[in-house]
């Protein structure tokens, strides 16, 4: 099959020609059948025009727009197709009722895919990282145990899961790479850089990844509700961060395909991946979410991205048949 | 209320009860396997230019209408008994309205080259079954909560598949 994503890195214009799809930049210009494309990423200015949005609709294609500092911007998010009355009832009723047990799922799946993550690391030498592997596995559980916990208390834990993961980053990366502090918008270093832009990614990926079920983007846990148009995907992406996101980073730095001074745009108050910073981040991120693994029930290969769309699966089991909701944990590959 | 049946809620019916169950409320994950995506797109976007040839009553819709037959369209005969019974249902409804004909099942199998053919007709006794089917469908449906997998191999060719055993 086709390639099923879209990357359109240049300027240039997308039109449609009959069945297909043409993109122009300065260089020429290109045919891009439709039948196996799933969504397209514009990371850079490009043209288009109502007929090509028409032409997107009918074939539910998702086109994701970033702005000048690589973030996300906004979503063409066609028509939905896939709409069940009685799941979004049963899904608001899911948020009224036990929003706390899906966020402390979330909550736990992050710590979980982190441990993973950083335990390949402890295990290959850096031994300083025991105290926080040892925190995520023992004491994270008994932190999300207890029964009364608020909201607040659930995204407490989990800034402070992030907070030291970023903090343990000097045990294994290079000192060039290490961040004083995760600035958002826009990212001031080169690690924050990728992380932004990794993250936006994943972001988009996936909104289109929900889109392709019947849940609605707007009803989510962890995150409050409307926080975006999409807050369901900022829920539903949490857990795949680690393993995605942050193991392509650290893949290009420790393996210098990515480096300080040759793969970003430095200026005052802001520091961005330059155009072959963003061509290696995105081979490198693209090959890790289409990666597959034989997953362990459904006794098939699936890859990252379909993960991704299995977890809401599990999410409409939880709504549909009370099947208890567990995120994706790296170690059980499922 | 009782809900409406549809012919490919009663070809479900008999291949999967759950299936007819997910499929009858809304969660219809079909549409989502990659290949029948494409191939609906591809289906869509012809049709822009060539109008439809299918045929519809009600709620249901038929392949093709012939003075003599009710023809119904398959690309594999995986399932014959459930198609053979969504094929009835059609004759049924049919008869209801006043119009009587005999069943075609034709298999067009795309590798194969060939055409299977397979021919079915109403008799009483079968109308009496299909009755029965249709309640045991609405009574189904109504259910707060699907039958659970039904753990066959059919299920590992089923658009379900990964639902049902995530
Ligand atoms: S996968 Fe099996 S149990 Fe699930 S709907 Fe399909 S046939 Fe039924």
């Amino acid at each position: 099959m086709a390639q099923s994503v879209k990357y359109l890195i240049t300027m240039g214009e997308l039109k449609r020609k009959d069945n297909s799809l043409i993109f122009r930049n300065e260089k020429g210009h290109r045919y891009l059948p439709i039948e196996g494309v799933k969504e397209i990423y514009c990371l850079n200015e490009v043209s288009l025009n109502t007929k090509l949005l028409d032409f997107l609709a009918k074939a539910q294609v998702t086109m994701h727009f970033f702005n000048y500092y690589h973030q996300y911007s906004g979503t063409f998010y066609p028509k939905e197709q896939l709409v069940s009355g009685r799941l979004l009832i049963q899904q608001a009723r899911l948020f009224d009722e036990h929003r706390i047990i899906v966020a402390k799922a979330i909550v736990q799946g992050i710590a979980n895919n982190i441990y993973s993550v950083l335990y390949h690391y402890y295990s290959h030498g850096a031994k300083e990282l025991k105290p926080l592997i040892d925190w995520l596995r023992k004491n994270v559980p008994g932190l999300l145990s207890s029964s009364d916990l608020k909201i607040n208390q659930v995204l407490f834990i989990e800034g402070t899961i992030w907070k030291r993961f970023y903090q343990s980053f000097k045990y294994f990366l290079p000192e060039t790479f290490l961040m004083n502090k995760r600035v958002k918008r826009p990212p001031d270093n080169p690690m924050n850089a990728m992380i932004s832009f990794g993250n936006s990614l994943l972001y988009a990926k996936t909104i289109t990844q929900i889109y392709h079920t019947h849940l609605d983007q707007k009803i989510s846990f962890l995150h409050d509700p409307g926080e975006g148009r999409f807050s369901l995907s900022l829920d539903l992406c949490e857990v795949f961060k680690p393993i995605i996101v942050y193991k392509t980073i650290f893949e290009l730095v420790n393996h210098r395909k990515i480096q300080v001074g040759r793969h970003f745009d430095k200026e005052l108050n802001y520091c961005l991946l330059n155009r072959a910073g963003k061509t290696a981040f995105i081979k490198a991120f693209d090959s890790r979410i289409n990666e597959t693994f034989q997953h362990a029930t459904l006794k098939r290969k699936v890859s990252y991205q379909t993960a991704i769309k299995l977890d809401a699966y599990k999410l409409i089991k939880l709504c549909v048949e009370g099947q208890a909701f567990k995120p994706f944990d790296f170690r059980e590959k499922c | 209320m009782t809900a409406k049946v549809t012919g490919t809620m009663v070809n479900y019916y008999i291949h999967c009860k759950r299936q007819c169950w997910l499929f009858s409320n809304k969660l219809n994950l079909e549409d989502n396997s990659e290949e029948v995506r494409i191939g609906r797109i591809l289906h869509q976007l012809k049709e822009e230019k060539a109008k439809k040839k299918e045929v519809a009553i009600d709620n249901i819709k038929i392949d093709k209408l012939t003075p003599e037959y009710l023809v119904e369209i398959k690309k594999s005969d995986a399932d014959l008994e459930a198609v053979k019974w969504q094929t009835l249902y059609y004759l049924y409804i049919l008869r209801e309205k006043g119009i009587d004909r005999k069943g075609k099942i034709e298999i067009i199998d795309k590798k194969k080259e060939n055409r299977k053919i397979h021919y079915t007709e109403l008799t009483d006794e079968l109308v009496f079954q299909l009755k029965e089917i249709i309640s045991l469908i609405q009574e189904l449906i109504e259910r707060p909560i699907p039958p659970l997998p039904i753990n066959k191999s059919i299920c590992k060719k089923c658009a379900y598949y990964t639902y049902c055993y995530i």
